[in-house]
Parts: structure tokens; sequence; C-alpha cells
């Protein structure tokens, strides 16, 4: 690290001494998908963005889509002050993480229109009162039902347990499974246990970081979860991630599914799904106490703050965040665009499966996971407590305090605690 | 004097790649698990706090846990390992048409890389694509078709069937070796003299196989006990992470949560116990690990 500084600072002297103009010839690197359709998509938009700044030449720098590994890079270059890549493509619930620990460039001097996005979007991207990155996408968390096999959509727990009961008669031996989510542990089964915890009235952790995650109202939704399983849910579901639920139900296999947009998209081919025009989307259904939610995920872009060209890289990130360009990721991709407007727009009706106005109210009630620069290491306690409930070895109520405790715990330990009593402070 | 000299001056680079390769490592490791090291709690720095990172495994649950699942899986893998390859080694050690063949052939599992031999049992066991479902359901062992993931006790049978079926080739091809030290005038003669087919295994074979054993049961533990591809590709350590063993816990917590200081403590502590293992072994048990198969 102590050899670095002389290295940028000298590498510094060179660009200002040799560039003339500031910014001239710039090259930016972009980390992101250079798979399938979503890297023709970004190539095609970035060769855009290059023939409107002829003094700018971008690089895709292919990163790992599993996100796990792509946060791991992230975490080890950024540890080493790279300035590559000039902008980050983020996770939601990164932005915290990173804007804490200095790796990204703060936005304000840039003055984005920022009621032009989701409001609720938009706030995991702010982190001690300043604004470090923008929505790219959107992600919701949606209840996937048969049409053939059910009349509505439910809106409760109770009425959910009724329908897969009515689905699975009316289906016979081909819809083995009722209800599908994602219960493996990983970051998955806490967007769903978020779901069904705000469908109960609960919590996950204040904004100023008190962990609400063993209330009684949390303890009823992981209790029905549990009582899914093998009842509603099978028990495979606790090895399933996104995939292996999009499989049963476009097998025509489940009633419902729980899942992300991306799923709506690929179902709607009939070349490979067996339910295409036979399933429609509704927000999740809600117990007692509390409201449908949906969990919010989806990626934003951000500036490295060891970057030499910050300025053209916040271009850049205007640019693939405007209007015209995630209005095009969604016909082309399904990717939600995180700008309400465009749900009045006529080009984006028929490109995501739902009725345009369903999406933005979904997506206006949707929660987002707390927003805590250790939010990857308080996923990993919860998981692991949710996980053992779900599979029996402890009880829900057992299962949630240990994690409470430990939760509350380690944002003492690392002093996060008091960094985010400060971080809403006015 | 000279000589000496020489003799210092030769032997130089092979110690210094020694110190380069293995104690800078190890003591480096060493100097990080005395620090508060997290990369994404860059506010944090980088503090000496002494022996807190050792304080804090003391009252680790899931470290203690993962240990008690490491020292499980290596009991009863290494024993089934030792008894099975024991008896395919006497099997391999007769004279029979087309032995070369077969002893090539059971060495298959053992040339099958762990994470791919790891696949192949995890899609065994999947619940809907697997074929153990159907056959112990046809078989009528199972009622019904299970979820082998889900519970502790049912996990651990692929994780151990899969190092079983991997490994015991390797403990039977040190075992023979071992057996073909063993001069058949021996046997030949405790044949004579009325010994039985078993008396003359516990009396003549096994004492004279000890050191064979010994050494496979060396390697088979510390190997075992450093477990991680396997269960990493089988289980990931779940359900939550009751299958979780020593090395996928310090994985996940340098590689994946880039704890550097507490990862490192995980591994100095791993590293103790290993050496503490292989020291009693040698010791205690009085294994030579050069000279043995003469």
């Amino acid at each position: 690290m102590t050899v670095r500084a002389p290295v940028i600072a000298l590498a510094a002297l060179l660009l200002a001494g040799c560039g003339g103009a500031p910014q001239r010839g710039v090259e930016l690197t972009l980390s992101g998908s250079t798979l399938g359709d979503e890297g023709k998509l970004l190539a095609h938009e970035v060769a855009r963005f290059e023939a409107l700044h002829p003094d700018i030449h971008v690089r895709v720098q292919p990163t790992p889509d599993d996100a796990t590994q792509r946060h791991q890079l992230y975490v080890q270059w950024l540890n080493a002050r790279a300035g590559d890549p000039d902008v980050l493509q983020l996770d939601v619930v990164w932005t915290a993480e990173f804007a804490a620990a200095g790796w990204i460039a703060p936005l304000d001097r840039f003055h984005p229109d920022t009621a032009a996005f989701f409001p609720n979007v938009l706030s995991a991207d702010r982190w001690a009162h300043h604004l470090y990155a923008l929505p790219w996408y959107v992600d919701v968390g949606m209840l996937y039902w048969r049409t053939d096999l059910v009349p509505h959509a439910p809106r409760s727990f109770r009425e959910l347990t009724a329908e897969v009961r009515l689905g699975r008669a009316r289906g016979g031996a081909a819809v083995p499974y009722g209800f599908v989510w994602q219960g493996a542990r990983y970051e998955g089964l806490v967007t769903v246990f978020l779901e069904y915890l705000g469908g109960f009235g609960g919590q996950i952790m204040t904004p100023d970081g008190r962990v609400l995650v063993d209330s009684p109202a949390a303890v009823a939704a992981l209790t029905e979860m549990r009582h899914e399983i093998g009842s509603i849910a099978p028990p495979q579901v606790l090895t399933w991630h996104e995939e292996e639920t999009r499989f049963a139900f476009q097998n025509g296999k489940a009633v419902f599914m729980r899942n992300w947009p991306y799923a709506a998209a690929l179902m709607r081919d009939s070349a490979q799904s067996r339910v295409a025009g036979r399933f429609a989307v509704a927000p999740m259904p809600a117990g007692p106490g509390g409201h449908p939610t949906a969990a919010l995920g989806g990626g934003e872009l951000a500036v490295n703050a060891f970057s030499n060209a910050p300025d053209s890289a916040y271009a850049l990130v205007a640019f693939l965040t405007a209007p015209q360009q995630v209005l095009e990721r969604a016909t082309a991709a399904g990717y939600y665009p995180p700008r309400p407007a465009l749900y009045r727009d006529p080009r984006l009706r028929g490109a995501l499966a739902v009725p345009l106005e369903e999406a933005r109210t979904i997506i206006e009630h949707a929660t987002a996971r707390p927003v805590t620069p250790i939010y990857s290491q308080l996923s990993e306690l919860l998981q692991i407590q949710l996980h053992r409930a779900l599979t029996g070895e402890a009880t829900p109520s057992d299962a949630l305090h240990t994690a409470a405790r430990q939760m509350t715990d380690l944002l003492r330990r690392t002093g996060v605690a008091a960094l985010m009593r400060r971080g809403i402070e006015p | 004097m000279t000589d000496r000299r020489r003799a210092a001056w030769l032997l130089a680079p092979a110690l210094g790649l020694i110190v380069l390769v293995a104690l800078f490592p190890l003591a480096w490791t060493g100097w990080d698990s005395l620090h508060h090291h997290d990369l994404r709690m860059p506010w944090l720095g980088h503090p000496f706090v002494g022996l807190a990172n050792y304080a804090m495994i003391a009252h680790d649950g899931r470290f203690w846990r993962a240990l008690g699942h490491t020292a499980l899986f290596t009991g009863v893998t290494v024993s089934v390992e030792l008894v099975l390859g024991l008896i395919l080694a006497l099997a391999l050690n007769r004279v029979f048409r087309g032995r070369g063949a077969v002893r090539a052939t059971v060495l298959i599992p053992w040339a099958i890389p762990t994470v791919v031999a790891g696949l192949v049992w995890r899609v065994m066991f999947d619940s809907q694509a697997g074929i153990v479902n159907p056959v112990l359901v046809h078989v009528g062992i199972l009622d019904h078709p299970i979820v082998w993931f889900v519970h502790t006790a049912t996990a651990w049978a692929p994780i151990m069937l899969a190092d079983i079926w991997k490994t015991t080739p390797f403990v039977a091809l040190l075992l023979l070796a071992g057996l073909q030290t063993i001069d058949p005038a021996l046997l030949q003669a405790a044949a004579v003299d009325g010994a039985g087919a078993w008396r003359r295994l516990w009396h003549v074979t096994l004492p004279l196989l000890r050191p064979a054993i010994l050494v496979a049961l060396v390697f088979r533990t510390l190997d075992a006990f450093r477990v991680f591809d396997l269960i990493y590709v089988i289980t990931n350590g779940g359900p939550g992470t009751s299958t979780e063993p020593v090395a996928l816990y310090t994985f996940n917590t340098l590689l994946q949560n880039l704890e550097f200081g507490y990862g490192s403590a995980l591994s100095v502590v791993i590293f103790l116990i290993t050496f503490a293992l292989a020291l009693l072994y040698i010791r205690g048990l009085g294994v030579r690990l050069s000279g043995d198969l003469r």
C-alpha cells in the first residue's frame, strides 16, 4: 500500500503532463456482464455513448455474474486502491458498504435529478446524507400464479394455502408442488423472509441500527414459512435458488412461485416454457397485521473513488441510467426501469409481463434491505438461522433470537451501530 | 571447514526456498492473526489487538461445532476406509489372472478430481434428478423419496460415501505395498504349523503390516481433517451450518468475508491442531515416515 502512493502520484503527474486539456482522450472501464443479450445490449449502448463523447473510450471489463464473486473481486481491487473499473455495477445492498469504506465517490456535486427515480429505490443509494450511486434497474419479489389452475391471486397466506389445495387438485399428478420459493441458505432466502416479514408487519432492523428480527411478527412470519414446508411447499425448496424454482414452475409443476421479474421474460417464451400464456404476476400475499411486501433488489452504477476521470465516469453513469437506455434494457431484456415516469410510457407496455400500473405499485411499496455497511455479514448470520429453523434444526423463535443476538453483537463490535445512528441524524 | 562452508552454501538455496514458501507465509499469517484486519471495514483500520482474535475463537460456537463436524467426518471416513482398504488390498495381493487390470481399475475413483466426484455424488442424491431415491424406494429401503440435503443426518451420507468411495483405493494401494514386503515364507510356515486363515491374518499379516497401516492412518487423518472441496461442492456446509468443517468455515471467513485477521487466527488454530495430530502419531504411535515400507 505504501509503495503504491508514489506510483499513483507519478502516474497522475504523467497524465497531467501529457494530457494538455483535462479529460482529453480518456479511457474508462466499466464493470459488467459481457454475456448473451445483456452483453450485446451493453456494447451497443457503450458505442452510442462513445459517439456522443468522441474523446472518451469505454472498455467493458467482464466481471463474474455471481454476486458473491463479484463482490469479493471489488473488495480486493478497491482495497488496493485500484482506479479500474472507473464505473462499478453494484448490487443494491453493497452501496452503503462501499460508501462507508470510501471506495465510491459521492455524486451530489453532479446534481443528478433525484426526483426522477423511485424514492425508496434511491434511498438505498444514500449513505450519511450523500448520494453514492444511481439506480440502473429495479428488482422486486413477486408472486407468479397459474391462471389455468386458480381463479385469482391470493391476498393472504390463508387464501394461498386454500388455492394451493385447489390448484393441485385441478392439476393432478402433473402438478406435484404447490408453492415454490428460494429456501437455500443464501441471500435469496433473506429476501423471501423479508417479504413474509412485511406480510406480518415486521422488519429486520430500524434505520438507526436496532435489530428487530426476533419480534413477535418476525417469529410469526418464520413460523408461517416453516409450516409451508412439507404442506404447501416441497421440502426441496430448502436447497433451491431462483433457477430451480423457475424450472419447476416453468415445467408446469407448481401452482405458485415467488421470483424476480427476470423469470417472466423467460417463461413467456413458449419454446422453452410450458406455462407460456398460463401464468400471471401479483404482489406477494400478506398475513395478519401486515401488508403485501416485495423485497427490493436491483443494480446500481457508482463511480470508483480512485478513478482518474470521475467526471467522464459520471457522464457514463448518467447516460446509462437515462430514460432512453433504461427503457431499452426493459424492452430488450425485461429489466424494470427505476424511473416512475416511464411506467406511463406506451413503449414500455408489453415489455414487463405485468400491467404497468401494477408494476409501479409493487415497486413503490417494495421494501429495501437494511442500509448498513455490514449488510453482507448481518445477512450471513440471518441466513444461517433462517435455514436452521426451516430445516427443523431449531425453532423459529430460538433461531431468530440467536440471529438477533449475533447481529446486535456484530453491529456493536464493529462500531457500525454508532455509525448508523450518526448516519440518520439530520 | 571449507567443506562445511561449501555445504552451507549449497544448502542455502533450498533452505531459502523453504523459508520463502513455508515459514514466511506462516509467520505472516501468525502476525496478521494478532490484528484486526477486515477488508470490508477499512474505517476500523488495522490495529494490533494481541490475542483478541483467539479469545473470540474460544467463544465462537460456530467454530467449535465445525471442529466437531470435522472430527466426526474424520473418525467415520478414516475407519471405514481402513477396513475396506485392507480387504481390497488383501484381495489384490492374491495372484490371479488380470490382476494388473483390476489394480488399475480400482484406482479410477482416486484419479477423478474431487470437485468432479463431489458433483457426481450431489447429482446422484438430488431429490429430483438423482438415482439414489428411486433405487432405494424400489428395493424397499425407503417408503418415499426424501430430500437428502435438508436434514443433518442424511446430508452427511453423500459426503461420507463420496469420500470413502474416492479414498479407499488410495488406502488399499498403500496397504498393498506393505503386504508385498511380507515374506510369503512366514505365512507358509504358519500354515504348516496349523494356523488357519484368520490366525495367519491376525498373528502374522497384521502385525507385519502395522507400519503401512500407521502411514495410511497419518495421511488419511491429516487429509480428512482438512476436508474442504468435497463438502463445499456437495452441501456447502448446510443445512444451516451443520455439515460445515473447519476448513470451510475458515475459507468463508477469510476469502468470502475477507476478515483477514480473524481468518488468520482460525488458520493458525487449524495448523496447530493438525500439527499436534501429526506429532501424536509420530511420537505416540511410533510412526516412522521414512523407511517403513522397505
